[in-house]
């Protein structure tokens, strides 16, 4: 009698990858799962819905000198990030508070750390899955803008004029992702829960953007802007576009409170990622 | 083989028969859960979000007492002073109505059966001889019990501790705080029973909750026409005037805007507010007596 199924040992006939390729698996199926879900169509389809207006404006000015109102400038482009901060929001609380709350809700995180993969790898992996869905509601459509108003002016001017805009978009975009994705994941994985993870982001980011409004409104003096979580971003988005900076707070103190954020998060990733709890 | 005699079997029926009325089922859960709002890790966000108010009013209080905030500036060339009173008006909108209070009903609203859900120890409470409406009630009474018992305390804090500020007087500005604690009352029941329903309607109540208060509410409450009447904001922001003082320019722009049917009467926002409380938490409870609850494996 042969047996229904071979238990016994095999060789692994699998190809083999090379090390520090394995978080790219983490974050297609995190994207591939954040794409099963109906509903983030809709809150993806929300955030394109600004680039969408845009491009008509952009039409419109492009081909009827009456509606030269409508034209691109640069605070265009800064005005499409602040619209799109809300966006971030969502997506980050919809995307980002489960990514490391739910492995840990059920006890995945060993499982993971059990395969050949590092604990950055898995923290990549979630990472990217976060950055991806951000810099789509960021990154891709203001790039997008660009080409437009270039495809539908027909000219390289505006472009060439404003050359620096390329590489603020991006640098912009950057900033704010990975203040917002390291963030989040910093909190994802502080929790067993997805939606006290949710709530503690939003309630840190509109928390300090509420002492900022209240110190703002007793002082009249926007030097204190580095408390609150967007006016940093607000800050740094002003200079990266070579804008007058909207606070008289400076700049580089909302640089250095950003990267303090980031590194913050990065050590309690570091502390909180673990395959085994070691106690001393 | 026996059988059953005729006395014993309507006597057995009768107990059994007997379901808790559905206040006392109410009372039941909210006696339950109430402990479980108050001594859980949940506890640390609330802590958080009213105790973060507390520690600015000390830290401004340390700033007055060292000088180093005079409360006078200068607005588009004309000289402002900012006294006690009105910080604690901007603290109160600031902090609590514009934030605390939908951060809290979203956050408590929409778990009140979510958790049980996600716990799987919603078949434990469905099994018991009570309604699933009473559960949902009950629940809705231990978030709001809570939430004030933790909120209201937070306002009292910072009331003492800025009002006296710069020339403030505690003793003429008690009758406000008085309506504030009722103001975030009522905002807190009204949210609560506004995400009950989101909470026993949508599968991801939490995103649905907070694009309600931090996209749609901003959005709306500006845009021309009758839209912003499907806000809870509206509604309060009329009753808000009450809260703040009485005197001087905050008073009169807000008179303006009244009468400009920016904001709602004191009547309209009372009878707005008490119809999404009652429809939102009915709805509620009709959802939760009629949804059929699957619990993932």
């Amino acid at each position: 009698m042969t047996p229904i199924h071979d238990q016994s040992y095999r060789r692994y006939t699998g190809v083999r990858q090379e090390p520090g390729t394995a978080w790219l698996v983490i974050a297609a199926t995190g994207i591939r799962t954040v794409l099963t879900k109906k509903f983030f169509w809709l809150v993806l389809l929300a955030a394109w819905g600004q680039f969408f207006v845009r491009a008509v404006m952009f039409y419109l000015s492009a081909n009827f000198s009456n509606l030269d109102l409508l034209a691109p400038s640069v605070e265009t482009f800064r005005q499409f990030f602040e619209i799109q901060e809300i966006f971030v929001l969502f997506v980050t609380v919809y995307v980002g508070s489960g990514l490391i709350a739910n492995d840990r809700r059920s006890n995945a995180l060993q499982i993971y750390l059990s395969k050949p993969l590092t604990r950055a790898e898995y923290v990549a992996g979630k990472l990217g899955t976060l950055l991806f869905f951000l810099l789509l509601v960021t990154l891709v459509p203001a790039l997008m803008l660009l080409f437009l108003e270039m495809m539908f002016s027909a000219s390289l001017a505006f472009v060439g004029a404003n050359l620096f805009l390329l590489p603020a978009i991006t640098l912009y975009a950057l900033v704010e992702v990975l203040l917002s994705a390291f963030t989040m994941l910093a909190l994802s994985s502080l929790s067993t829960s997805a939606r006290y993870t949710a709530m503690l982001y939003a309630g840190v980011v509109l928390f300090t953007a509420a002492v900022f409004g209240i110190v703002n409104g007793i002082t009249n003096s926007s030097s204190l802007a580095w408390l609150s979580f967007r006016a940093n971003l607000d800050q740094i988005g002003d200079v990266i576009f070579r804008l007058q900076p909207r606070f008289e707070s400076p700049w580089l103190l909302s640089v250095v409170v950003v990267a303090l954020l980031i590194g913050l998060s990065v050590w309690v990733l570091e502390r909180r990622v673990r395959g085994v709890e070691v106690v001393t | 083989m026996s059988t059953p005699t005729r006395s014993s079997v309507p006597a057995a029926t009768s107990e059994s028969a007997v379901a808790p009325a559905f206040l006392s089922s109410a009372w039941r859960i909210y006696d339950l859960s109430l402990g479980q709002m108050l001594w859980s890790r949940r506890t640390v966000f609330m802590a958080f979000v009213v105790g973060g108010p507390v520690v600015v009013a000390v830290i401004l209080r340390l700033l007055v007492t060292m000088d180093l905030v005079s409360g006078r500036g200068m607005v588009d060339g004309r000289p402002i002073i900012v006294d006690g009173p009105i910080i604690f008006g901007l603290m109160i909108w600031g902090f609590y109505l514009r934030l605390s209070v939908p951060l809290l009903g979203v956050f408590y609203g929409t778990a009140l059966m979510a958790d049980e859900v996600e716990d799987k120890t919603i078949t434990y409470l469905f099994t018991r001889p009570v309604s699933r409406g009473a559960v949902l009630f009950g629940k809705y009474l231990a978030y709001l019990a809570s939430t004030g018992l933790v909120v209201l305390p937070s306002v009292m804090l910072v009331f003492f501790l800025v009002v006296p500020l710069l020339g403030g007087d505690i003793g003429s500005n008690f009758p406000s705080l008085v309506t504030d604690l009722a103001l975030l009352t009522v905002g807190l029941a009204v949210y609560g029973a506004l995400f009950a329903l989101i909470g026993a309607w949508f599968k991801r109540p939490l995103l649905t909750g907070l694009v309600f208060i931090f996209g749609w509410e901003p959005i709306v409450v500006v845009v021309p026409g009758y839209m912003k009447r499907l806000t809870v904001s509206y509604y309060l922001q009329g009753l808000v005037p009450h809260a703040m003082p009485q005197e001087g320019l905050v008073s009169t722009i807000l008179s303006i805007l009244q009468a400009n049917e920016v904001l709602p009467s004191a009547a309209v926002s009372v009878i707005g507010l008490g119809l999404i409380l009652v429809v939102g938490l009915g709805l509620a409870t009709w959802l939760v007596e009629r949804r059929e609850y699957v619990l993932e494996q």
